[in-house]
């Protein structure tokens, strides 16, 4: 096995041995060797959201104390904040030494993060796969494919549904739902001829996402196409067709149009 | 008083590009979908009018709660007031955006411009006598201030960045 198979059987199948496991998609659980840590555990929403909130700030390589106590606290509440982060780390790490430093919120001066390399996120996770899926989509379709089935695999809903509404959760959950439009439209394609029911599966649900992707609209007729369904190609054009005029008064675009008339000229 | 998080309106903007072939000519059509945080009202767009009376519309229920213990005449006065945000980037947002689109070496020149006239101001600023004891300490809103402008001005240069390489391509 060459390294680069070797690396996407590991992004498929290698076990990853990390202690703590976290899932932030439909549901925000969180794994401590293996087994689910229950939400008594975590006292007080504070503490599970300043969790979240170095998640999703998990890519800045620290955040300066006063600017996390800003977005997530009204007023001055540097002992919240202390408390809250002291109940991060006795939930993750129980059986820490006193006295020892955390080895999962690293602290350099007033400045925090979550160290990543002990701690699997589904996201993080997803992301890999549809890169190296991207990046290998031309020359093995066939592994494409599969990483792409594991990335769309992990989505199980928004990221972090329970912080819809607080503005510092919104530029990841963005970024996420862009990423997986694009991971579900892109793997609708590659198998819409082949399996053009799943695909349609798939489709529906980047549709599910944003209900204006219109790129969606197109695989899932092409996918109807496929099976000979007919009246379903031009049920799902009037459907496209009709959201976009609700939500942008404006036509599909000509390559949908184009899918349309193939049907309507034979 | 309202609570800080009342007093602020969030809003994610997306935009979708198509390029596509009509009549044998090249069409760039965008789409947009703006979403309120704070509520999770979203509305879809293709027209940024659109976006902005939703913009409009959030903001004047974010004043009219805060001033709600107020007479009419003030509240009507202030949320006047709160809206003249939106008032200035109507009349110069729209030309700015077309500018650039039209003329996007022409934006990034006038707004590195603008940073260099910055620096030299600091510069010279920096190169005259001090006077210490006017200082004050930065507050966290200056630091605050200071960072939303570097961002936004990061963003800027950044846009523009990317349209000068797509139309280099």
């Amino acid at each position: 096995m060459n390294t680069q198979a070797h690396s996407i059987a590991e992004l498929l199948h290698g076990k990853d041995n990390s202690p703590i496991r976290i899932y932030t998609l439909g549901q925000f659980k969180v794994y401590r060797d293996g087994a689910e840590i229950s939400a008594k555990e975590w006292s007080r929403d504070k503490t599970l959201q300043l969790l979240q909130f170095l998640i999703s700030n998990r890519s800045r390589s620290g955040i300066h104390k006063e600017l996390i106590i800003d977005r997530l606290w009204d007023a001055d509440s540097d002992r919240d904040f202390k408390v809250a982060l002291h109940g991060i780390v006795k939930v993750l790490e129980p059986n820490r030494p006193a006295r020892t430093e955390s080895s999962y919120i690293i602290r350099n001066g007033l400045s925090y993060h979550i160290n990543l390399s002990n701690i699997w996120i589904d996201i993080d996770h997803a992301e890999q796969l549809i890169i190296r899926a991207n990046n290998i989509a031309t020359t093995q379709p066939a592994e494409s494919i599969l990483l792409l089935r594991a990335a769309t695999d992990l989505y199980t809903g928004t990221y972090l549904p329970n912080r819809l509404y607080e503005d510092w959760s919104s530029e990841e959950r963005e970024r996420m739902q862009i990423l997986f439009l694009g991971a579900f439209t892109d793997l609708a394609q590659m198998i819409v001829s082949d399996q053009p029911m799943e695909a349609i599966r798939l489709a529906q649900s980047a549709l599910q996402i944003d209900p204006t992707w219109e790129d969606a609209y197109r695989i899932q007729m092409e996918a109807y196409l496929y099976k000979g369904n007919r009246p379903m190609v031009i049920k799902t054009y009037q459907h496209c067709e009709s959201i976009l005029r609700e939500e942008f008064g404006i036509s599909p675009l000509p390559v949908t149009k184009s899918v349309l008339n193939n049907i309507l000229a034979q | 008083m309202a609570t800080k998080s009342k007093q602020t309106a969030s809003f994610m903007i997306r935009f979708n590009q198509n390029i596509y072939e009509e009549d044998g000519e090249s069409q760039v059509q965008w789409r947009g979908k703006i979403s309120h945080v704070q509520d999770g009202d979203a509305v879809s767009f293709a027209d940024m009018n659109k976006a902005m009376d939703f913009i409009k519309e959030k903001l004047t229920i974010v004043t009219k709660n805060a001033t709600d213990h107020k007479p009419d005449q003030e509240q009507e006065g202030l949320i006047d007031k709160s809206l003249d945000i939106l008032k200035k980037v109507r009349s110069t947002g729209p030309k700015f955006l077309i500018d650039t689109l039209k003329d996007p070496k022409k934006q990034v020149t006038q707004i590195q411009d603008q940073i260099q006239d910055q620096i030299s101001q600091v510069s010279h600023e920096i190169s005259n006598k001090v006077e210490i004891d006017q200082w004050r300490a930065a507050s966290k809103n200056d630091i605050k201030q200071v960072r939303e402008e570097i961002s936004t001005l990061t963003d800027l240069v950044l846009q523009l960045s990317k349209k000068m390489d797509a139309l280099s391509k």
